[in-house]
């Protein structure tokens, strides 16, 4: 489903994500791991062609981003780092909006059912700019799976969501994943990533410093966070 | 407490040098000057009709519209840099955050916001003034006293404007009740004519007459406010949680027809809900239009022959430009980056919507054909419309979704005024010798459609800064 190879990003003399190259198969739930700036939202969005890589490639879903983000941006689903929703419509008039740029039918039942697993039907009519950072995230995820996308993007998915929701979001991600989806996240949470990952990268200063099944490293017998740790300290960024 | 000041000072600079770069942004004040300076320059030629005390009025009003300007923004402008910055972190806003109370933070940021607009909008202005009057033949003590004097009105403005926000954050009742009061105290001033321009606009009165009285009228209108907002501000702002049955969708069937007739329908609500609704309409549009009228009344006299129909309609041209500023006031493409969504087709969408709003000035020029002048209505018309699809084009291509930050980049800004100014004015001394040449702006549609061609391409191939 994602194919990265020798991605690199460079903002004038900072290199955000060096070489970095890796694959991710159907059904797979891959999260990426790093510290705070080490490269995460720049690979979601090099993997989503809203920014370009400075050099290497990445095609997803069998499209070469660079070339078709657009219609990359058409088949997966989307959450963006910070939840940007357009501030004088509606959480309803925003999944509306989203529903007729994607072309979708049945938007009604569409709507409903997010409004219902994600609980914020009684939010549908309030202004987006007047909605809790939480209600936010939800309605970033609604317009992620509205059209119900075999691939999904997300970057950093449970933040500002309470437990409950978070309890809510990991069995969707779960249950997405065993009938056929496929996700690619970024957290810096290693809790989440221990609990629902099937496979797990670490970036740090933009490398991919490891990228393994986390059974195998349970089956180890190492912590995620000792692992985790040992490996972003021991980076000396050589 | 110089400390927050210090920090709030280097924050609003850079705040502004990140948006229109550092260079761009410190030669804003030179721009303000040498417009003041130039315009200042001209003041004789219109002292006929537009005397030198009406003149000093208007540039009052404007500065004191200037601080309740920025009073407003610096009070409710964090939307704006939100959508500007992503989650906008501004040390005015942490008093929850940091060991230091509302109070002071309030304190700080009036007398920041009072020291860095003086020296960005005041002082250039009254140094361009003043740097003019030795050839206007003017006391050069005329251009401190300008100096003085603008500043007072331009504190009254922030002052009110705080201690209005304050009460407002207080309660609604309170702020409607207090605004009745006065207005009703006006209405009783006006009637019993204790209340002239001198005593209402104080730092007018002090610069046309320097004397204490008014100094200190001026002084009380500022100090007083400033204080009740300081000592009674508060961060617990009421619930205006607003809500609404979907607009957006039976909007966008009836606009069907258009094409992008969600993107039409979301820019109408984006108008319709904003904030300042009407007042966006007043500030960017009437206002100026009443000027152009003012200007245009004296025009009529030093230059025998000029068709005011037509030359209105060239300067409205220009004027309904800014309504895709309004357009695009409240729409950030960030909120667009994850959507299978083109600049370009943002661009395209904002167009129609331009295109269905300039029925409005439209409108506004039918209206002043047919109170004189409808024999070169449609001259006039066809320059409004050439004059209008050219600064959009211009604005356009040099600024994209970005117009309300970008146009006040002074290169920019330069650039912007290169490419419509000698277009205007050959247009308008066409018009003189017939005002049938002013359907030679028609002209202007093959490169008004050259620009949006390439400013589409432009900003197509642009990229979200940011990692």
């Amino acid at each position: 489903m994602i194919e990265a190879n020798d991605l690199t990003k460079e903002y004038g003399s900072v290199t955000a994500v060096n070489r970095v190259s890796f694959s991710i198969a159907e059904g797979e739930l891959f999260g990426l791991l790093g510290p705070n700036g080490s490269g995460k939202t720049t690979m979601i969005r090099m993997l989503t062609g809203q920014i370009r890589p400075t050099s290497g490639s990445a095609r997803v879903m069998g499209l070469d981003v660079a070339r078709d983000p657009i219609r990359v941006r058409k088949l997966v689903g989307i959450i963006p780092e910070q939840e940007t929703p357009p501030s004088f419509l509606t959480a309803e008039e925003y999944l509306r909006f989203v529903a007729r740029i994607r072309n979708l039918d049945r938007v009604d039942e569409r709507c409903d059912r997010w409004f219902d697993l994600l609980e914020f039907r009684e939010k549908r009519d309030v202004l987006c700019k007047d909605l809790s950072r939480g209600t936010r995230q939800k309605l970033m995820f609604a317009q992620a799976f509205l059209h119900e996308p075999r691939l999904a993007l997300i970057d950093e998915p449970l933040i500002n969501l309470d437990p409950i929701m978070q309890r809510t979001v990991k069995d969707f991600l779960r249950s997405y994943v065993r009938d056929g989806g496929t996700i690619f996240f970024s957290t810096h949470i290693l809790e989440i990533a221990e609990e629902i990952c099937d496979r797990i990268g670490i970036i740090h200063n933009g490398r991919l410093l490891h990228s393994g099944r986390i059974e195998d490293l349970v089956g180890s017998g190492r912590h995620l966070e000792s692992f985790f740790l040992d490996l972003v300290k021991g980076d000396t960024g050589a | 407490m110089p400390d927050l000041f210090l920090a709030m000072m280097k924050e609003e600079w850079r705040i502004h040098s990140t948006i229109f770069g550092s260079l761009g942004f410190a030669f804003f004040p030179v721009v303000v000057a040498v417009f003041a300076f130039l315009g200042s320059l001209a003041l004789p030629l219109f002292r006929d009709t537009l005397p030198y005390a009406t003149v000093a009025l208007l540039a009052q009003i404007l500065f004191l519209m200037m601080g309740v300007m920025v009073g407003s923004f610096g009070l409710m402008g964090r939307e704006f840099m939100n959508r500007r910055f992503g989650q906008a972190s501004l040390v005015a806003y942490a008093s929850r955050s940091l060991p230091v109370s509302e109070r002071r933070i309030f304190a700080a940021f009036l007398v920041k916001d009072t020291v860095y607009y003086i020296l960005l909008y005041v002082l250039p202005f009254a140094a361009g003034f003043a740097a003019a009057t030795p050839f206007i033949a003017l006391d050069p003590m005329v251009g401190l006293l300008a100096f003085v004097s603008l500043t007072l009105a331009f504190l009254v403005g922030l002052s009110i404007v705080c201690f209005l926000s304050t009460l407002y954050a207080h309660s609604v009742r309170l702020l409607a009740g207090t605004v009745v009061v006065l207005a009703v105290l006006a209405l009783a001033g006006l009637r019993l004519g204790a209340i002239t321009v001198s005593t209402a606009l104080p730092p007018y009165a002090f610069f046309i007459d320097p004397g204490p009285g008014p100094l200190a009228l001026a002084l009380l209108l500022i100090l007083v406010p400033s204080a009740v907002s300081v000592l009674f501000v508060t961060v617990e702002y009421p619930d205006r949680t607003k809500r609404f049955n979907n607009c957006l969708d039976p909007l966008a069937e009836r606009l069907r027809a258009l094409g992008s007739a969600h993107f039409i329908a979301k820019d109408a609500l984006d108008l319709l809900r904003s904030e300042g609704g009407a007042g966006k309409v007043i500030f960017s549009f009437l206002l100026p239009l009443g000027l152009v009228w003012v200007c245009l009344s004296v025009l009529i006299r030093f230059i025998p022959g000029i068709d005011p129909l037509v030359v209105f309609a060239v300067l409205l041209g220009v004027i309904s430009a800014t309504i895709y500023n309004w357009l695009t006031e409240f729409d950030s493409f960030s909120s667009y980056t994850f959507l299978p969504v083109e600049v370009s087709e943002v661009i395209d969408g904002k167009l129609k919507s331009y295109g269905l709003a300039s029925l409005l000035p439209v409108a506004v020029l039918a209206l002043a054909a047919a109170t004189g002048g409808a024999g070169t209505f449609l001259p006039a018309l066809a320059a409004f419309l050439s004059v209008s699809a050219y600064t959009l084009a211009v604005t356009v291509y040099l600024t994209g979704l970005h117009p309300n930050v970008m146009l006040y980049s002074a290169g920019v800004f330069l650039r912007y005024l290169l490419a419509i100014s000698p277009a205007l004015l050959l247009l308008i001394f066409a018009s003189i010798f017939d005002p049938a040449y002013a359907a030679l702006s028609l002209l202007l549609v093959l490169p008004a459609a050259l620009l949006l061609s390439r400013g589409r391409t432009k900003w197509q191939a642009w990229e979200m800064p940011g990692y």
